[in-house]
């Protein structure tokens, strides 16, 4: 994480290009991160804390995707697998594996990420809403946002990418038994 | 200043429901045959309050509810009514719809009918008012009140006219001068207390310097209202009386002086010995009423205008009718001092205590002993411990809360199902965990309710079984170690087993050629879906209340035991945790991971000998324990955990107890005995079947707590852990 100060150089002039295509436009802060070959984001304003992956201690009878439960300060919450919440493959475990620990309407989680990659700003009207293509459930990608990425080789290379915003209200670990309750 | 208005209010209405708790005990008391002075004035006083916040906040129908209700209350206390069974069986009724009306005036349900109780209430005043001659005069002294009653304004009834404020007469107040001369002769001390003018805005209040000295048993004499200004003049907040009190001469000079340690600097005190008055203090019988510097007023025979204009209680009132001060409320100055808390911030205090706890566990598992003597961890664990006892004990409640509202929902049951049962309630003191108290309405009203229904006959039915016509039920708590028994218990029929059998086979909750134990038929009453009623009524029979009962309490951690004897009576006993933050647990391990078993469930445990587990039909297991076959189940199997690499006899099997009797669990090793904080797993997820919760251990790492009952229960089901609705 300490590396995003330089590396927001690139995504603020990208995000400012679209500021000023509409004024007085609302901005807002993502968390990306890369899971597979794909870049999600998140609203930053739901994060708590980013964890190193730490086994959680497995509970019985859920669904494989949730992981277990790990000890957050004092508090028991559960940890997401997302690559399996998603339908894919579980993601293989490395050195930067990690947790994204979010609120969602009050209740705490923790969700499994490959690599955390970025924070940066994007415009309101630069969120085009998801297409109904997915075939699992489309409702869990809020909408679609291009930004420009950090390229390893050249910082002045720009370079774009599609980052799918995720809602995380539906993919709150209570959220299917809500639906059933 | 609204929001101000609305926090004031919620603490009248905290009160309110005190004042009612305690009327509901006096009446229930004077119901009971115990009529005494004491009693009475405690239920005056609680009704009394509530009109009086209820006229301060706007809530008319209350208050014009509780004016009635409190002028019966009144004529009873000064004896000119007398509380026949009749007046006091009147009096709970009207209680009933007092509480309504306060629950209306909360919003939280609609304004009762009253017009019924209330004729019913004004019927009895005339009644009492024609009986007894000698109230008349008073009765009608009040009626101005009455008539007063329904100002728009929503203001106090107060038996003075303008003109007494004007200075011109005081009417009312030479009632009792003989009162007054009488203990005057018997007085060692005369004291005249004025108070300066300005004494409330300096923040002395008169009535507490009086209280005191009623406590030392000193007496109004005389009150001097010739100061008090006309009405339009009148600042509310300024002292205009002068007192008489006389002392028993038991009390010395420096007692007396003490009390008057806090009046504002200019106030006036004379003291002075013997049983003459000082001389600038009229006598009182001589010149009765009409000097404006001789109103003497018998404090303990009419309500006092304005000794307590400057009440605390919020009101809007320059004037307003308290009853003098009685010997009971001074008691009450004496009484511990309470302060109200959110309970809000207690949870989070236990919270924290919790954290606590866990931090000195890991200090202890990371440091060696040596080093945890010279840190002085223990002394650190000790306190500790004894913060956390504390802690829970400022969450333990009586039990009584619980209990308050069974009277009144007896009384609802008797008179919609026309059986009389008389209620007996004890154990009332017995404190526990606020959660509990929570928790166990619901059930507690299901158990009362089957009880009435279904327990107890008709009188004419129990009268031809030879019993007594009145039924009786019995409430009862008690604390063992660490459960509380909470007992519900009817002398009614008894559990008629063989219609319960016949009906469960009915339903296909048991199977036709099942042959069940008494005990096991007792217990299908509360298997879901279960009832017997032949109708179903407003009351119970639709075959859910004992099923409640039972997840209820399940989900408290408690269980349920019922016995029965035909013709006898049925007990229902709730034994339930005393708290539901804290859990002595046996810690265990199992595939590297560690999981608490609830102690309260350990029967034993063993580690199996070679042959000792044999293995019975459809891959279960049988343990032999001294000739006793104990079902065990893996518990790497029922939690779908690699099966673990070991043998049989490097296990070791736990032997729990259950509703369906003892099971044997095999785990891995044993690891630990201690008391572990229960965090559950709604907090952030939601309740896993077979979980009772989590906790965090020493080492930080999160342990999870089992429901042995769901466990073992949803062992022996077909499909077992079915979550439902998780498609994914």
């Amino acid at each position: 994480m300490n590396a995003t100060d330089t590396a927001d150089l690139n995504t603020m002039t990208a995000a400012s290009v679209q500021a000023t295509e509409t004024v007085d436009d609302a901005e807002r802060k993502i968390v990306t991160f890369l899971l597979g070959k794909q870049t999600f984001g998140i609203d930053m304003s739901a994060l708590i804390e980013i964890r190193e992956w730490e086994d959680p201690t497995p509970l019985p009878s859920v669904p494989a995707y949730i992981k277990g439960v790990t000890n957050l300060r004092g508090h028991v919450v559960p940890v997401v697998g997302l690559a399996e919440r998603l339908g894919w493959e579980p993601s293989v475990l490395h050195a930067r594996s990690c947790i994204l620990v979010v609120n969602i309407e009050g209740k705490h989680a923790g969700f499994l990420v490959d690599e955390v990659a970025d924070i940066v700003s994007v415009a309101d009207s630069a969120i085009q809403p998801a297409p109904e293509v997915e075939v699992t459930e489309t409702s869990v990608i809020r909408g679609l946002v291009e930004i420009g990425q950090r390229s390893k080789e050249s910082a002045d290379q720009k370079d774009q990418t599609m980052v799918s915003l995720l809602d995380l209200d539906k993919l709150s670990p209570t959220r299917n038994l809500d639906l059933a309750a | 200043m609204s929001d101000d208005l609305d926090d004031i209010q919620a603490i009248f209405f905290e009160e309110c429901n005190e004042g009612l708790a305690v009327a509901e005990e006096g009446l229930s008391t004077m119901a009971d045959g115990d009529t005494s002075a004491d009693v009475i004035a405690g239920v005056f006083r609680a009704v009394h309050s509530i009109k009086g916040g209820a006229g301060a906040f706007g809530h008319e129908r209350l208050q014009s509810f509780s004016h009635i209700f409190e002028n019966l209350l009144d004529e009873v206390r000064a004896g000119r009514i007398e509380p026949t069974a009749h007046i006091c069986k009147n009096m709970l009724l009207a209680f009933d719809v007092l509480s309504d009306h306060v629950q209306a005036a909360q919003g939280h349900a609609e304004v009762p009918d009253d017009a019924a109780m209330l004729a019913t209430l004004e019927a009895l005043l005339v009644e009492g008012a024609g009986d007894t001659p000698a109230a008349e005069t008073t009765a009608e002294a009040s009626t101005p009140a009455v008539e007063g009653e329904a100002d728009e304004f929503g203001f106090m009834p107060v038996v003075v006219d303008i003109e007494d404020l004007d200075g011109e007469s005081d009417p009312f107040m030479d009632l009792g001068d003989g009162d007054a001369e009488e203990s005057t002769a018997a007085a060692g001390w005369s004291i005249r207390f004025a108070p300066s003018r300005d004494a409330m805005a300096n923040g002395s209040e008169p009535l507490l310097v009086l209280r005191e000295l009623e406590r030392m048993g000193g007496e109004v004499v005389a009150v001097e209202t010739a100061s008090l200004p006309p009405l339009r003049e009148l600042d509310p907040e300024g002292a205009y009386f002068a007192w008489s009190i006389t002392m028993p001469a038991s009390v010395t000079r420096s007692d007396i002086e003490e009390a008057f340690d806090f009046v504002a600097p200019d106030s006036v005190v004379d003291i002075v010995e013997g049983e003459t008055m000082p001389s600038h203090d009229s006598e009182p019988a001589e010149r009765p009423g009409a000097e404006p510097e001789a109103e003497d007023q018998p404090v303990s025979a009419a309500p006092s205008p304005s000794v307590a204009a400057a009440e605390s209680e919020p009101s809007a009132l320059p004037v307003k009718a308290v009853p003098a001060a009685s010997p009971a409320e001074a008691k009450a100055l004496e009484a511990p001092q309470n302060i109200r808390v959110d309970v809000s911030k207690l949870d989070m205090l236990l919270n924290l205590v919790g954290e606590l706890v866990i931090r000195n566990s890991i200090l202890a598992d990371r440091l060696s002993s040596a080093d945890q003597q010279r840190v002085e961890l223990p002394e650190l664990a000790r306190l500790t411990r004894e913060i956390q006892d504390n802690v829970m004990a400022l969450r333990a409640q009586p039990i009584r809360q619980a209990f308050s509202r069974v009277p009144r929902m007896l009384r609802e049951l008797c008179s919609a199902t026309n059986k009389d049962v008389a209620l007996e309630v004890s154990g009332e003191a017995t404190e526990v965990d606020k959660s509990v108290i929570e928790k166990i309405g619901e059930p507690l009203t299901h158990m009362i309710r089957n009880a009435v229904d279904h327990g107890i006959e008709s009188s004419e039915e129990r009268v031809a079984k030879g019993k007594p016509a009145q039924g009786n039920l019995k409430l009862s708590a008690e604390q063992r170690g660490a459960r509380i028994f909470l007992r519900v218990a009817d002398d009614g029929r008894g559990i008629d087993r063989e219609r319960v059998l016949a009906k469960a086979v009915e339903k296909g909750i048991v199977a036709a050629d099942a042959t069940l134990s008494d005990e096991e038929i007792d217990n299908l009453i509360c298997a879901p879906g279960f009832s017997t009623a032949e109708t179903i009524s407003s009351i119970s029979g639709r075959g859910v209340g004992m099923d409640v009962v039972r997840s209820n309490v399940e989900a408290l951690g408690g269980r349920i035991e019922i016995t029965s004897a035909p013709g006898k009576g049925t007990t229902f006993t709730m034994i339930l945790p005393l708290t539901l933050a804290i859990l002595d647990g046996m810690v265990v391990r199992l595939c590297g991971q560690r999981y608490v078993l609830p102690l309260s469930n350990v029967v034993e445990t063993v580690q199996p000998e070679p042959g000792q587990m044999r293995p019975v039909a459809n891959s279960s297991e049988v343990i032999d324990m001294r000739g006793t076959y104990v079902p065990v189940k893996r518990l790497s199997e029922l939690f779908q955990l690699p099966p673990a690499d070991r043998e049989d006899e490097d296990s070791v099997v736990i032997i729990v107890e259950t509703d369906a009797g003892n099971v044997g669990l095999m785990v891995d090793t044993i690891e630990d005995r201690r008391e572990v904080v229960i965090k559950s797993l709604d907090q952030n997820l939601y309740p896993i079947r077979g979980l009772g919760g989590a906790t965090i251990l020493g080492d930080g790492s999160i342990a999870l707590i089992l429901d042995i009952e769901a466990l073992v229960a949803s062992a022996n089901s077909p499909n077992k852990f079915v979550l439902k609705g998780m498609a994914a």
